[in-house]
């Protein structure tokens, strides 16, 4: 894969949940190490587009491609795909019966077929990234919000993916622990990880996105550089739900 | 009319003897029971339709007859067929313990095969897209985070289950079996004395009841500890 | 086949019988249920000791024993207290029927005092304040708030309960009710087709239960109709 080929291609995606059209013609082409925040109203589409890059979502008509491989029904391209797309939840979906360290560790062994000390390692290792090493024994309920996603964060990074896709990361935590979250992604993104980041934070967005892109009922309404995209809105639609944003 | 302790006290040990038969009777069965509602639910979230059929079936008709006729189709009715008669299975369906194991078995199969489609479906939909997202597979998913969260949720009404089942191995004693049920009503037969004799082979069986309720608590509690704690 | 037909009737009238105990025990076995969870929510400690002591026993016993219980003992009790009175009398009890019918109910009415109990515990209390906050008195917001609320919760449950009851029928055989067991019972050494005969019977109890859950799904769409589902 050459350096100019994009990592992520959307070509005229549409999506239908029975009657309603939830991505309609969307068009998207994510480069490595770019980071992409999507933003835009509830319903916008924003996490069906997502969901859709990891096949979460099934796509109903137009091109996906991830990692220069077109996401069909074949499964063994789906786990391939998914094997290099990290993804991080709202409501972070680490497993509750096993420990933080069994959480980071599953997928290594299941699906990297890592032995055991070397899964246990790598494990560590991105829990310290994540600055979080000493609750490797605790299990999830015993975590706080923060401490949660961030295990979420790791469990994603240990299976190195070469994008990170994050749904709303910071939206189900209390407002005091939204900063350790953010902290870890902006670190992710000094280090050149390719993010794509659907949140309502936008400090975050206008300090780490190279695009920001605003979607309204399953359209990409605008994208463009932070600076472009705060201080000069294109659309009617951009700027409404900026002033309702950025309003309070 | 008086209350013949005594007779109570006599009786005890003769009951304990039935009681041996009702605890084969009841430990038999739940494996079996176990076995046989692992390979039903396997089968029907297969999704192939010749392996969803059948199991809806046998767990439809399992779960909609009594017991007792199902032990009665089993027991006297087998013998109608001359290929079971003639059958290598004839000196097991003749006797009237095996085809109680086999009706209490089946019966068990198609009620826990239930119970554990039941837990099945109380397994958060987040976690089970949180493993695909890590490119686990569906059967990996199935094994490592589907079943052991299914099992505790389970628990309680599999042990519900276990206690009924304990109470139908009575049904053994409607074709000759001499369990605890079948030894009390030998008793009553013989001395008219049913308060006594169906009473103290009732607090036998509520004590099992107790026992089990007891033991599966103490699994689940130990299953239970990832959880949240209750308190706020 | 011919002999079979013969049959017929008898299998019908049997059956009447099994529906006439089903719907006798069921409607003591609410009865029984409402008061049992009454007793339990009372906040009286002697109602609740009586009501606990109840619903252990009765779950906890096999459900032939205590019909073995109800229908013996009540004839040994029946015939001492007659036999007090006029010491020729030599037997009396009371018809299989009410016995079974009884004792289903008591067994019965135990797991429905659970789930009622479940049930109103269930029933949002903001939902009782607001309605005694518009004025209603407490028994009209036991009946318009309380019971609607406590009645779907309840169901499916319930509606578990009201098949236990009609499986539990088939005990009544044992202690002589001439039902459809006892149909295939004296049937067999005619027709020589135990299987047959009894197959018949399994089939007779699965057209039933299938009516029943049909009818409590039914109860379920239409008790929370005003539900809006989500996606």
């Amino acid at each position: 894969m050459s350096e100019q080929e994009p990592i992520i291609v959307l070509e005229n995606v549409c999506k239908y949940f029975g009657e309603f059209k939830a991505l309609s013609d969307v068009n998207l082409t994510v480069q490595k190490g770019e980071r992409i925040v999507v933003c835009g109203p509830s319903g916008s589409g924003k996490s069906t587009m997502i969901r859709c890059i990891n096949r979460l979502e099934e796509h109903d008509s137009g091109r996906i491609v991830v990692g220069g491989k077109e996401l069909t029904s074949e499964v063994k391209d789906i786990d391939a795909v998914r094997r290099e797309v990290g993804m991080v939840f709202q409501s972070f979906n680490l497993f509750p019966h096993l420990k933080v360290l069994g959480n980071l560790t599953l997928a290594l062994k299941l699906v990297r077929k890592m032995p055991k000390p070397e899964a246990r390692e790598t494990a560590m290792r991105y829990l310290e990234r994540v600055h979080i090493p000493e609750q490797a024994d605790k299990y999830p309920s015993q975590l706080s919000g923060g401490q949660q996603q961030r295990v979420a964060i790791a469990r994603a990074l240990c299976m190195n993916p070469d994008v990170m896709l994050f749904d709303e990361p910071t939206s189900a935590l209390d407002p005091e622990m939204i900063s350790e979250v953010l902290d870890v992604m902006v670190e992710l993104a000094e280090e050149g990880m390719t993010m794509i980041c659907v949140t309502h934070e936008m400090g975050f967005a206008r300090s780490v996105a190279n695009n920001i892109v605003f979607m309204d009922h399953g359209e990409i309404v605008e994208a463009n550089p932070p600076e472009e995209f705060f201080d000069n809105p294109k659309h009617e639609r951009t700027k409404l739900f900026l002033s309702q944003i950025i309003g309070h | 009319m008086n209350f013949d302790i005594g007779l109570v006290f006599e009786s005890i040990p003769k009951m304990l003897v039935g009681l041996g038969l009702t605890l084969e009777l009841l430990i038999l069965s739940s494996f079996i029971g176990l076995v046989l509602a692992v390979i039903t639910l396997l089968m029907r979230i297969s999704g192939r339709w010749f392996l969803v059929a059948p199991a809806v079936t046998y767990i439809y008709i399992f779960r909609g007859t009594p017991i007792l006729v199902q032990i009665f189709v089993i027991y006297f009715g087998f013998p109608q067929f001359e290929f079971v008669r003639e059958s290598v299975f004839w000196p097991f369906l003749r006797e009237p313990f095996w085809c109680c194991i086999l009706a209490l078995s089946l019966n068990a199969g198609a009620y826990v095969s239930e119970i554990l489609r039941g837990g099945m479906l109380g397994v958060d939909k987040g976690i089970l897209e949180a493993a695909s997202a890590l490119g686990i597979s569906k059967t990996q998913s199935f094994i490592y985070i589907t079943s052991p969260i299914a099992i505790r949720l389970s628990l309680p009404a599999y042990s519900n289950d276990i206690i009924s089942m304990t109470k139908a191995t009575a049904l053994a004693s409607t074709v000759t079996l001499l369990d605890m049920t079948g030894v009390a009503r030998t008793i009553v037969a013989q001395t008219f004395a049913p308060y006594e004799i169906f009473l103290s082979v009732a607090i036998i069986y509520m004590i099992m009841a107790w026992m089990i309720q007891k033991g599966f608590g103490m699994a689940e509690k130990r299953m239970s500890r990832y959880l949240k704690p209750a308190a706020g | 086949m011919s002999e079979l037909v013969g049959w017929a009737d008898d299998y019908f009238w049997g059956a009447m019988v099994v529906l006439r105990v089903f719907a006798v025990s069921l409607v003591l076995a609410v009865v029984i249920g409402l008061i049992g969870s009454a007793m339990k929510l009372s906040g009286s400690r002697v109602a609740q000791t009586i009501a606990n002591a109840y619903t252990v026993v009765f779950r906890g016993t096999p459900e032939l024993l205590v019909l073995l219980i109800v229908y013996f003992g009540a004839a040994v009790t029946l015939t001492a207290i007659g036999q007090s009175f006029d010491a020729s009398v030599k037997f009396i009890d009371i018809p299989p029927f009410w016995a079974g019918a009884f004792a289903i109910a008591l067994i019965v009415g135990a797991y429905m005092t659970e789930t009622f109990r479940g049930a109103f515990l269930g029933v949002d209390p903001g939902h009782v304040e607001a309605a005694r906050a518009l004025g209603l008195s407490k028994f009209q917001t036991f009946v318009y708030v309380r019971i609607p609320q406590m009645w779907r919760l309840a169901l499916p449950n319930f509606g578990n309960h009201m098949l236990s009851l009609m499986k539990d029928t088939a005990l009544i055989s044992v202690i002589g009710v001439e039902e459809i067991v006892f149909v295939a019972k004296i049937a067999t050494p005619v027709t020589l087709k135990p299987f047959t005969m009894y197959f018949i019977v399994a089939l007779i109890y699965l057209c039933i239960t299938t009516v029943i859950t049909l009818a409590v799904m039914a109860m379920e769409k239409y008790a929370n109709k005003h539900l809006v589902s989500s996606r």
